[in-house]
């Protein structure tokens, strides 16, 4: 028979081994009665002889090798009895377990799919990109050019692959225009990841060859899926994109989206197409015209380079391909000045792995993202110490059933198995229900993470790593809080659990030492909880409470793409007028302009720029640049210094004039007695300063404030603009659909993304610091309570043990306020050793979080004297109840019990 | 019974039960009596111990057991010798052998 089959013939062989030693006994006992001994006697020897039937069937069992499992099986059944007469025990305790066994198992599986998980497509770890360093912003980004040289001058086999920054463009199947993300690649960027297709075709070598002759596009399985409902006969239909046709051709495999974790491709095309969709972003340029098509130039760096190569052979190709790029810069820096030159000639391209892809939202939430799974694992370690508080409490309470078991002949062993199986078998029954957790939780962060309605397309899926990481935190929990009482049940002695008549007693002296410490780490952990909580909380409102510079509350700013309705740079000024116009008419609006990227958007246009008569560095001599009508300043409440706001008189064929920030004018000009000085692209210089305003921090609330220079668009009359800012006069959210309507009454196919205040938009940038404060709260407020349910189960349980000695006390005198202090000094100390520890713990792991606070050091003492406090407070309470409790005790009562 | 016991050495029991079941099948309480008579009263089993090393070999597939009839008509677990056992208990009985020639050995000359 095998070992499974022994088990499962487990209740047979139990029979037959009764059988097999009953008929030994019968035949000795006959044996014995034919040489004339007494029935009695004769069973009494012949038991003897045997040496107990029950051990004798345990060494027959040891023998049969399947005894651990029996027991264990055995075990795990008393614990699920034992566990279903103390439903609501059971039921706190999976709850809790559940709960942190979830959160942390959900924090976690975002920190996989965020910063561990490979790409989907074939031998991710073989995938490198080009990545320009040497300079102090490192960029990916190259020329299509300089792709051809790097092509060419690559090893033979290995493939180099353009692709451009993804984008959002706007789509039409049929009637209404819709926004995707779209991406141009180079035809053999597909075969190059090793994507294959799931209907017809993917894009080839052939598909990008000659300037805006492909009008072809390739969609992924998701855009078919969300927009489509899955239907891919769309294969060989037609789509417009920003405005051009295209022919769809394939579609990708599932699963697929694109090297960008977190953001989904919908759609690609051939790079070779750009100047057909107007794509303009992600690029830095030097002596280019990036209004004409970007294929050809050399001075317009758009693509990022991916190749396939193992490291080895990445080593050995990173020195030709640098020195390929080397070169072709030095050539161009002919042609610049010699700061520039020097400037380009610092950098290097050098092969680094990209086997994980680009990710935003990595480099965004790393690091918060670590701190909360830290944060969500000292809970759990508290949620732990209560459990395991609560358990101990109960054998504490089962000692002396305990005691009985091991007279009767358990090993101590084999209880402390027991205990063990009890816990584990919580932990587990805890981590199953924490996996419905981490779900329900690891969808609802990002949700909260992506700041908006739509979540951010990121798969958080129920895979085997994030099961096995929930078992094993299981396993590890129930290891935790499960050891505690194990540690308890050797230490039983017989002797003092009989004496105690059955009554719990415990060792003389015996206060639960081990609850003690349990309460004073969780204490400590609590403090650190609390802490966080706090800095976290003040750098959100101290990164809400700056200055931005501008008015936030009562300017809506609405993004619209003129391109997308197919407006030609000739019929733009009208257009403009006329939005403008529109804009203005509707009731509650006092000012409206135009720009080209808006305030607070998150799209900048940044250029290089000479000073006559100064040397700016070739690496810092650049401001971001913005396009703007007159309103403009008055608009957004950017207030003027110096000069003149735009007028009617810039217009174009005017002299052309700027208005620039206090940044700009101390970079460039060393003075804020800017009015008349002059700057420009190079020399001579185009503009002359009309206009000095405020610093304002345009892109994001927590930066530097960039040095801005704005022009008049009536001077640049073919830049599209994507941004209406309308102030209003009462709150901006009611106008907010006047607005779009009016925007729509002047040409419907014009998209309008979106339409809300500055301060909305500004928000948005600290949807992390939000993210992190809020939940950093929430775990600290749930550690201040479960510590504080701790420390008033230790010492209620201490109390309740000490009935006696306080009945002795009161009984000789003691008054009752001496009782309770004599309490609640005890519970006091314990707070007063858990914060000390905390607070000497606090010092290295607040470091941890420096990276993630504004404003605030991470020793901040208010913080931490506010943290002590809470714990006190919660502490004292805690202590309180148990404490009148004892002081309320009868004398007579509590020593007649004893 | 017997007051001459004999401690058995440490292992020699499941050579003992091997060579006693291996010209018969014998149940556990046969076992015992036909190692005492065998041995001129001179060994006696501890009982406490015989089960466990029936179960033990019978793990480890040298004995086989079959519930049969007693020549007194009650039913009683049988164990017999396999043939793996036969060749385990020759190289145990062989070992011994060495082993007591040696002991003598040592015996004799110190």
């Amino acid at each position: 028979m095998s070992w499974i089959g022994r088990l499962l013939g487990r209740k047979r062989l139990e029979d037959s081994l009764d059988r097999e030693l009953q008929f030994h006994l019968d035949s000795r006992v006959e044996d014995l009665q034919r040489a004339g001994i007494s029935p009695d006697e004769a069973m009494r020897r012949a038991r003897l002889e045997l040496g107990g039937v029950e051990q004798v069937k345990e060494r027959a069992r040891d023998a049969r090798g399947t005894r651990f499992v029996e027991e264990w099986w055995s075990d795990t059944r008393y614990a699920l009895r034992a566990m279903s007469r103390a439903p609501t025990f059971t039921a706190a305790v999976v709850v809790t377990l559940a709960l942190g066994i979830g959160a942390t198992t959900a924090v976690w599986s975002l920190i996989d799919a965020l910063l561990i998980r490979s790409l989907p497509v074939e031998r991710p770890e073989d995938l490198h990109a080009l990545r320009r360093v040497g300079n102090e912003d490192g960029t990916y980004r190259v020329s299509y050019p300089m792709l051809q040289r790097l092509q060419a001058a690559a090893p033979t086999g290995v493939l180099l692959s353009g692709m451009s920054a993804t984008v959002r463009m706007y789509a039409s199947t049929g009637a209404q225009p819709e926004g995707v993300i779209a991406q141009l690649v180079s035809g053999d960027w597909f075969s190059l990841l090793g994507v294959r297709p799931v209907a017809g075709r993917l894009m080839t070598r052939a598909d990008d060859e000659t300037l805006g002759n492909h009008p072809v596009a390739v969609v992924s399985d998701w855009y078919v899926q969300r927009r489509l409902g899955g239907d891919r006969s769309i294969v060989g239909k037609t789509i417009r994109l920003n405005g051009a046709s295209f022919t769809i051709i394939g579609v990708t495999e599932p699963g697929f989206t694109g090297l960008s974790v977190g953001t989904a491709i919908d759609i690609w095309i051939p790079t070779q197409m750009q100047h057909v969709v107007r794509y303009a972003s992600n690029v830095s340029t030097s002596n280019a015209d990036n209004r004409q098509p970007w294929v050809p130039q050399e001075g317009i760096a758009w693509l990022t380079v991916v190749t396939r190569m193992s490291a080895d052979a990445a080593r050995a190709a990173a020195e030709p391909l640098d020195r390929t790029f080397r070169l072709a810069v030095q050539d161009q820096s002919r042609t610049l000045d010699s700061a520039r030159a020097v400037y380009a000639m610092r950098e290097h391209l050098v092969p680094e792995p990209f086997a994980r892809g680009f990710s935003p939202l990595r480099q965004q939430y790393a690091d918060s993202l670590k701190a909360l799974l830290a944060s969500v694992v000292m809970l759990l370690l508290i949620a732990c110490g209560n459990v395991a508080g609560l358990l101990m409490a109960r054998s504490a309470a089962r000692s002396h059933e305990l005691a009985v078991r091991v007279s009767l002949g358990a090993r101590p062993g084999r209880l402390v198995r027991q205990m063990l199986t009890e816990s584990l078998t919580l932990a587990l029954i805890g981590g199953a229900a924490g996996v419905l957790v981490a779900r329900w939780g690891s969808n609802t962060l990002l949700r909260l993470a992506s700041g908006s309605t739509a979540a951010i397309p990121l798969s958080v899926p129920v895979d085997a790593k994030m099961l096995l990481f929930a078992l094993g935190a299981s396993l590890l929990t129930g290891l935790l809080f499960g050891l505690a009482p194990a540690i308890r049940v050797h230490g039983i002695s017989l002797h003092d659990a009989f004496k105690a008549g059955g009554r719990v007693l415990g060792r003389a002296g015996h206060r639960l030492p081990l609850g003690r410490v349990l309460v004073v780490v969780q204490l400590a952990l609590s403090l650190l909880l609390m802490m966080t909580a706090g800095l976290f909380v003040q750098t959100f409102q101290n990164l809400v409470g700056i200055d931005a510079g501008y008015e936030r509350e009562r300017v809506l700013s609405a993004r619209i793409d003129l391109s997308a309705g197919g407006y030609t740079s000739d019929r733009l000024s009208s257009l403009q007028q006329r939005l403008l116009d529109a804009v203005r008419a509707v009731p509650g609006v006092q000012s409206a302009s135009l720009s080209l990227t808006g305030v607070a958007g998150g799209s900048m246009r940044i250029s290089g720029f000479a000073v006559p008569g100064r040397v700016l560095p070739a690496d810092d001599n650049n401001g971001q640049e913005n396009v703007v009508t007159p309103e403009f300043f008055e608009t957004v409440g950017i207030s003027l210094i110096a000069g003149r706001p735009f007028g009617d008189a810039d217009r174009f064929g005017a002299p052309r004039v700027a208005i620039i920030s206090e940044a700009t004018a101390k970079h460039f000009f060393g003075t804020r007695d800017v009015l008349g000085a002059r700057f420009g692209y190079g020399s001579p210089p185009e503009f002359e300063v009309v206009g000095l305003v405020r610093n304002a921090r345009v892109n994001n609330i927590r930066e530097t404030p960039r040095r801005l220079i704005f022009y008049p668009l009536a001077q640049r009359p073919d830049e599209y603009v994507t941004s209406v800012e309308v102030r209003t006069a009462q709150r901006a959210e009611t106008v907010a659909l006047a607005v779009k309507a009016a925007i729509a009454s002047v040409d419907a196919s014009i998209p309008v993304r979106e339409i809300t205040t500055l301060g909305k938009l500004l928000e948005r940038g600290l949807i992390r610091e939000r993210l992190v404060a809020r939940l950093g709260s929430a775990f600290g407020i749930v550690a201040l309570l479960l510590a504080g349910i701790g420390l008033y189960g230790v010492i209620s349980y201490s109390v309740s043990r000490r009935m006696s000695e306080m009945g002795v006390r009161l009984a000789l005198g003691a008054s009752p306020g001496r009782v309770a202090e004599v309490v609640l000094r005890d519970a006091l100390l314990t707070v007063a050793i858990g914060l000390a520890f905390g607070a000497l713990l606090s010092l290295p792991a607040m470091e941890l979080v420096e990276k993630l606070l504004w404003g605030i050091t991470p020793h901040d003492s208010r913080t931490l004297v506010g943290a002590i406090t809470a714990l006190l407070v919660v502490g004292s309470v805690a202590g309180l109840i148990p404490a009148l409790r004892a002081a309320r005790v009868d004398p007579v009562e509590a020593i007649r019990a004893e | 019974m017997t007051t001459s016991k004999t401690d058995i050495l440490q292992g020699t029991l499941d050579m003992l039960v091997m060579r006693a079941v291996a010209d018969e099948p014998l149940h556990g309480y046969a076992l015992v009596d036909r190692l005492r008579i065998v041995s001129g009263d001179r060994l006696q089993i501890p009982q406490g111990s015989l089960y466990p090393a029936l179960h033990r070999l019978e793990y480890q597939g040298f004995l086989k057991s079959e519930w049969g009839p007693t020549k007194t008509g009650r039913e009683a677990k049988f164990y017999r010798l396999t043939a793996k056992g036969r060749k385990q208990l020759e190289a145990e009985v062989a070992d011994w052998k060495e082993l007591a020639k040696a002991i003598s050995l040592v015996l004799r000359t110190a």
